[in-house]
C-alpha cells in the first residue's frame, strides 16, 4: 500500500523550547556553520521555531510556529529541478531530493514558500572526535547540493522494512521521526495520511486545523492546529 | 619528462614514503582487537542520564559500532567499538516521559568535544595562564593524596575547602565531613535556595515543588520560566502538552505575570506585566479578593500563618492598592481572583526572577499561602514535593564569600564554574588564586578550572556510572542511575571512583563504604529493597512509593511564624544615574553557562530572538527609539559594578524600564566555540544579596544604556534571511 506520510502541529502543545531543532541536528549530520557563515544566512535548520509579537507592551502576546519542510502534495521546487534531483515520491508520498542527482542550481530553493531549502556552502566539517556522533543510516550531503527535511525518511525505511519483514502493516505511531521523537509536550504527531484511521489524519480533519499559506495551492502534509478554537 | 623518467620517479617516491612511514610510529595503523560484539549497522539501546541539569531526565541511548582513534599503552591506533549516536528520552522514565529539551539533546557533543581533557594534566605555568603538562594517574591521585595527609598530620583537616555545584555533592559532603574539613560550598547563579527556605517554611519541605500541571484548569505563573530553564523543564512541558489537549473538553488556562516575556510567557493565555518585585503583592491582591467574597474556605493554614494579616483578611492589600503598587488594574485583580477560585484545580508557581529581588522570600511565602487558600497542596492539578530518599547530608556550607576568610590550603572543585558565574565584587578568582593546592575533576578548562594545579578529568556521563536524585517533577520519587553505555574514548577516570581512592590511600583512611562508584550508587539503593537495583539499570533508573522510614520527612512548623509583609525591593545603584532595572536571565540554550561549549547549542536559534552565536541587550521598541538604538546597533550598559557593550535587539515583550541580557556567552574560556565569544552579563551584577539565604539577588542591580556605536555584525539573526509572512493570525481564519 502506498502511504502518505504526514505531520500534524498542535501549535498549543508547542512552548518553543527548540529540542526539535536540535533533535534534527543529531539525526540528519545537519553540521553547524559557525558564526561568520551564520551571519552570512547560511546556518542550516531543516526546522526551526518561528516566533511572531503582537500588540504594544503591556498588551503584547507572541507565537511560536515550528516550521519544517511542508512535504507538498503540489510542491513548487519539483516542477523547476532541471535534473529531478527534487522530485514526489510515489510509495511514500514525500518530497524526496536525490543528494547525486543535484547539480546546485539552487531554483527550488527560490520556488519554496517555507524557506525550507538550504544550500551547502561547503563540504561538511567536524571537529574530532565530534564526528563520531554521526548516523551512519544518513547519507552526508557535500558542497554544492540542496539538503531539506526528510521527515527522517531513514526512520520511516527502517520501520517499512521490519513490518514487510514480519508480513505486517506499519503501525500508527511506529514511525516518529527525530523531532516529534523528542518533543517533550507531545506537540508533534507523525502519521500515515492515507490511513484514515491514523492520529495524523484525525488531526488533520480537526476545526482547528489550517495548512500555511495554502491559499498557494502548495497542498501541503503538515497541519497546524490553532491554540484556541474559533467560531 | 618522458615515459621512462616517470616511472623511475615514482619508484623512488613510492619507496621512500614508505621507508618513512615505517621509521615513525604514528604513520603506521594499528588496529586493536575489539573486545565488543556488535553487529554494523544494527543499533543497540542502553540506558543513561542526563547531566546537564538537576532534573535527572532517563535517556535512552542509540550505540552503534564505529571505528575510533584511541591511544592504547602508548600506541596510537584505531578500534572498532560501540559508540554512542543519539540521545532519545527514556518513554518510561517519570521525568523525561520520552521527551528532552534542547540542551538534553546537545548533551552527547560532551562526550565527542574536540576540547575535552584526555587525561590527567598539571599546572606548569603561572596559575590561570592555562599551561599544563600531561600526567600520569598515580602520580596525580598521589600527589593529591600527599596534599591531603599533611593537612592531617599538621591537624588541619579544616583547611580543605569542597566546591560544587553538582551531582556528587552527598559523596563530596561525605568525604569532607569524614576527613574533618567542613560541608561543601554549593554556588549557582540561579540558585533555587531561597524557593527551598520559603518551602521549608510554608510546607515543611525544603525543595523545588512538583506542579500537576496534566490535571490543572487554571495557572498562575509568576515570573517561572517552569517550560524552558527552570525547575524540572521536560517533566514540567509534558504535563503542560496534556493540561493544554490531552483530556478531551477541557483545556487548562495559563496567566504568566512578569516583566520580561520568558519563553513560557509567551506560552500563556493572558500575559500581565508588573512592576518588578511586586509579584508577591499581586498574589496577596488575588487572595485579599477570594477571602473578601468568600469564593474559598478562608483557611491559609501553615502558610497563611505566615503572612503578616492574613487572619484579617489581608486589609494592606484590597485591589486598588495592591494596583498602585503592581501596575496591574483593580478590575484586573478582581477578574484574575474569582477566575483562580472558580476554574479549579488552580495552582500559582513562582520562581525565577520575581524570587532575585531582595524581597523574594515575601514572594515566595505569598504565592505559597495563595496555592493553600485555592487548595492547591498536595492536591491533584495542585502543587506536591517529589518524596525524597533521605541520605545523611551535613547542613549547606558557607558562602563563596566566607571561603576566603577561611583561607584554604587545599580546595576541591566539582562540576562548577563561579569565576564565570558568581559576581566580580565577591573575589572569587582572588580567593582561589590564593590557595596554594587546587584539584579539579572538570572535563574542560574553563574560567575555573584553568587555575586548578591539578585537573583529573571526569569520565563523560556515557562512559561511566550516573546518578541523579530528581528533586521535582514527579508525584512518586525517582532515583535517576544508569551504567556506562560506552568504552571510555580517553584516559580519564570517573570523579566518584578517584575520590573513593583517595579516600582510600590516604594515611589514615576515609571509609565511604565503597570501593567503587557503582558500589556507593548500589548502597544508597539499599533502603529500597534488594530488586530496586537490578531494576533501574535496565529502565534509567528507579521510581514508586519509598518504604516507610527511609523518606525525608517534612519539618514541623516553626513555633512564632514569622509575620511577612511586603518591603519594596531595594536595588543597586541610584534610579536618577541607572534609571533601568537589569534583568539577567537563564538562556535556553546556555542555562548558566555551562553549556555554552557545545556547537548545537550556539547555532540553535534562540527561542525569542532567533540570534546563534550571540550576546545582545535587549530594549524596549519605545525604550530603544527614545534613546535612538536599532535593531542591531552597538549599546554600552553600565551599571555601578562594571560596564559592556553589546548588539541591540528589540524586544516587544519587555518592559520599557527593563533591560535584559541572557547569561551564557562572555566565556573568557571554555573551548573553542565559546572562548571569546560575546560578553558575560554577570559582570554588571553588584552583589546584592538575601537577607535570609545569602543566595544573589540576580535581579537587584541598576543600569543606564547609551547607543555606542553602528551595528558591528555581532548579532546574528537566523530570521534575517527571510521569515514567512509576518502574520500572526495566519492560518486562523478559515
Amino acid at each position: 500500500m502506498a502511504h502518505r506520510w504526514g505531520m500534524a502541529v498542535d501549535l498549543d502543545r508547542c512552548t518553543g523550547c527548540g529540542a526539535c531543532v536540535t533533535a534534527c541536528h543529531a539525526e540528519n549530520n545537519i553540521p553547524t556553520v559557525g558564526e561568520l557563515q551564520a551571519s552570512r544566512g547560511r546556518a542550516m535548520h531543516w526546522i526551526r521555531v518561528e516566533r511572531y509579537f503582537e500588540g504594544e507592551f503591556p498588551e503584547v502576546s507572541m507565537k511560536y510556529r515550528p516550521v519544517m519542510c511542508q512535504q507538498c502534495d503540489a510542491a513548487p521546487c519539483e516542477p523547476v529541478c532541471p535534473t529531478y534531483a527534487s522530485h514526489h515520491s510515489e510509495e511514500t508520498g514525500l518530497n524526496a531530493q536525490i543528494y547525486n542527482r543535484c547539480i546546485g542550481t539552487r531554483y527550488c530553493a527560490n520556488a519554496c514558500p517555507y524557506n525550507v531549502r538550504f544550500f551547502d556552502f561547503f563540504n561538511p566539517v567536524w571537529d574530532k572526535p565530534l564526528h563520531l556522533q554521526l548516523n551512519p543510516d544518513v547519507s552526508m550531503r557535500e558542497v554544492g547540493v540542496m539538503e531539506k527535511c526528510t521527515f527522517c525518511v531513514q526512520r520511516i525505511t527502517a520501520a517499512t522494512i521490519t513490518a514487510e519483514a514480519e508480513k505486517r502493516e506499519v503501525k500508527d505511531g511506529e514511525v516518529k521521526p527525530a523531532c516529534v521523537q523528542s518533543c517533550p509536550s507531545k506537540a508533534l504527531v507523525f502519521g500515515d495520511l492515507a490511513d484514515p484511521e491514523s492520529e495524523v489524519s484525525r488531526l488533520a480533519e480537526s476545526p482547528r486545523g489550517s495548512k500555511l499559506l495554502e491559499d498557494l495551492g502548495t497542498a501541503p502534509k503538515v497541519t497546524y492546529l490553532q491554540g484556541v478554537e474559533h467560531a | 619528462m618522458d615515459r621512462r623518467t616517470f616511472i623511475k620517479l615514482t619508484a623512488i617516491t613510492g619507496t621512500s614514503a614508505t621507508l618513512a612511514s615505517c621509521g615513525v610510529p604514528e604513520h603506521q595503523l594499528i588496529r586493536f582487537v575489539p573486545d565488543e560484539e556488535l553487529v554494523p549497522g544494527i543499533a543497540e539501546w542502553k540506558p543513561s542520564v542526563c547531566p546537564l541539569c538537576a532534573s535527572g531526565c532517563g535517556l535512552n541511548v542509540r550505540v552503534m559500532m564505529a571505528d575510533v582513534d584511541i591511544t592504547k599503552d602508548g600506541q596510537a591506533g584505531v578500534v572498532r567499538m560501540g559508540v554512542a549516536k543519539k540521545l532519545e528520552g527514556q518513554e518510561s522514565h517519570p521525568i523525561s516521559q520520552g521527551g528532552l529539551c534542547p540542551r538534553g539533546q546537545a548533551a552527547i557533543q560532551v562526550t565527542y568535544h574536540p576540547d575535552r581533557l584526555a587525561q590527567p594534566i598539571k599546572r606548569t605555568g603561572n596559575r590561570g595562564a592555562g599551561t599544563f603538562e600531561p600526567i600520569s594517574w598515580d602520580a596525580a591521585i598521589a600527589e593529591v593524596v600527599g596534599k591531603l595527609d599533611a593537612l592531617a598530620t599538621a591537624g588541619n583537616q579544616k583547611a580543605l575547602a569542597v566546591v560544587t555545584g553538582g551531582r556528587r555533592r552527598v559523596l563530596l559532603d561525605q568525604f569532607a565531613s569524614k576527613f574533618g574539613a567542613g560541608a561543601p560550598v554549593t554556588y549557582e547563579l540561579f540558585s533555587d535556595d531561597l524557593l527551598r527556605r520559603a518551602n521549608q517554611m510554608s510546607f515543611g519541605f525544603a525543595q523545588l515543588p512538583t506542579f500537576d500541571l496534566s490535571n490543572a484548569n487554571y495557572v498562575i505563573g509568576f515570573g517561572a520560566d517552569f517550560l524552558g530553564t527552570w525547575n524540572a523543564p521536560v517533566a514540567h512541558t509534558a504535563a503542560y502538552g496534556r493540561m493544554r489537549r490531552g483530556r478531551p473538553g477541557v483545556r487548562g488556562a495559563f496567566v504568566q505575570v512578569e516583566g520580561r516575556m520568558s519563553p513560557t510567557g509567551a506560552s500563556a493565555d493572558e500575559w500581565v506585566a508588573a512592576n518588578p518585585g511586586t509579584e508577591g503583592v499581586l498574589a496577596l491582591g488575588i487572595a485579599h479578593v477570594i477571602l473578601r467574597e468568600k469564593l474559598r474556605p478562608a483557611d491559609g493554614g501553615r502558610p497563611g500563618a505566615l503572612i503578616d494579616g492574613w487572619s484579617a483578611g489581608l486589609p494592606a492589600y484590597a485591589p486598588q492598592q495592591v494596583s498602585t503598587v503592581t501596575g496591574v488594574s483593580a478590575k484586573r485583580i478582581e477578574r484574575l481572583a474569582r477566575e483562580f477560585a472558580e476554574r479549579s484545580p488552580a495552582v500559582a508557581i513562582v520562581g525565577g526572577v520575581p524570587l532575585a529581588h531582595t524581597n523574594g522570600l515575601f514572594t515566595a511565602l505569598a504565592v505559597n499561602a495563595l496555592n493553600h487558600l485555592a487548595g492547591a497542596v498536595g492536591q491533584k492539578g495542585g502543587v506536591s514535593f517529589t518524596p525524597q530518599l533521605s541520605r545523611s547530608t551535613s547542613p549547606a556550607g558557607g558562602s563563596l564569600v566566607q571561603l576566603a576568610a577561611a583561607s584554604p590550603q587545599v580546595l576541591i572543585l566539582d562540576e562548577t564554574n563561579p569565576v564565570f558565574s558568581a559576581p566580580k565584587a565577591w573575589k572569587v578568582r582572588e580567593t582561589f588564586q590564593a590557595v596554594p593546592f587546587i584539584v579539579s575533576f572538570a572535563s574542560f578548562i574553563d574560567e575555573t578550572s584553568v587555575l586548578a594545579d591539578l585537573i583529573l578529568p571526569d569520565h563523560s556521563f556515557l562512559e561511566g556510572w550516573i546518578d541523579a536524585a530528581p528533586e521535582s517533577g514527579s508525584a512518586q520519587a525517582v532515583i535517576s542511575v544508569a551504567g556506562p553505555a560506552m568504552k571510555p574514548l580517553f584516559q580519564t577516570r570517573a570523579a566518584g571512583d578517584v575520590i573513593l581512592q583517595v579516600a582510600g590511600k590516604l594515611q589514615k583512611p576515609v571509609d565511604l563504604g565503597a570501593q567503587t562508584y557503582d558500589a556507593y550508587v548500589k548502597a544508597a539503593l539499599a533502603p529500597l529493597g534488594d530488586d530496586a537495583w537490578t531494576a533501574a539499570q535496565k529502565q534509567s533508573g528507579w521510581w514508586g512509593e519509598l518504604p516507610k522510614g527511609v523518606a525525608v520527612a517534612p519539618t514541623p512548623a516553626e513555633a512564632k511564624p514569622a509575620a511577612a509583609r511586603f518591603v519594596p525591593p531595594t536595588f543597586d545603584g541610584d534610579a536618577a544615574q541607572f534609571p533601568f532595572h537589569f534583568l539577567p536571565y537563564a538562556s535556553a540554550a546556555f542555562l548558566d553557562g555551562s553549556t555554552a561549549h557545545l556547537p548545537w547549542l550556539q547555532e540553535m536559534p534562540d527561542p525569542i530572538t532567533s540570534a546563534m552565536w550571540s550576546s545582545w541587550v535587549e530594549l524596549n521598541p519605545k525604550t530603544a527609539e527614545r534613546l535612538g538604538i536599532g535593531l542591531g546597533d552597538l549599546v554600552e550598559v553600565a551599571s555601578s559594578a562594571g560596564s559592556l557593550r553589546a548588539p541591540a535587539f528589540i524586544n516587544p515583550g519587555l518592559a520599557p524600564d527593563l533591560i535584559a541580557m541572557p547569561v551564557g556567552q562572555g566565556h573568557a574560556t571554555y573551548t573553542r566555540y565559546a572562548s571569546g565569544r560575546g560578553v558575560n552579563p554577570v559582570e554588571l551584577l553588584a552583589p546584592v544579596t538575601h537577607a535570609e539565604t545569602g543566595t544573589l539577588a540576580w535581579a537587584a542591580t541598576r543600569v543606564k544604556v547609551t547607543r555606542a556605536g553602528e551595528p558591528d555584525g555581532k548579532l546574528v539573526l537566523f530570521s534575517a534571511r527571510g521569515e514567512l509572512r509576518e502574520n500572526p493570525r495566519e492560518g486562523e481564519t478559515r
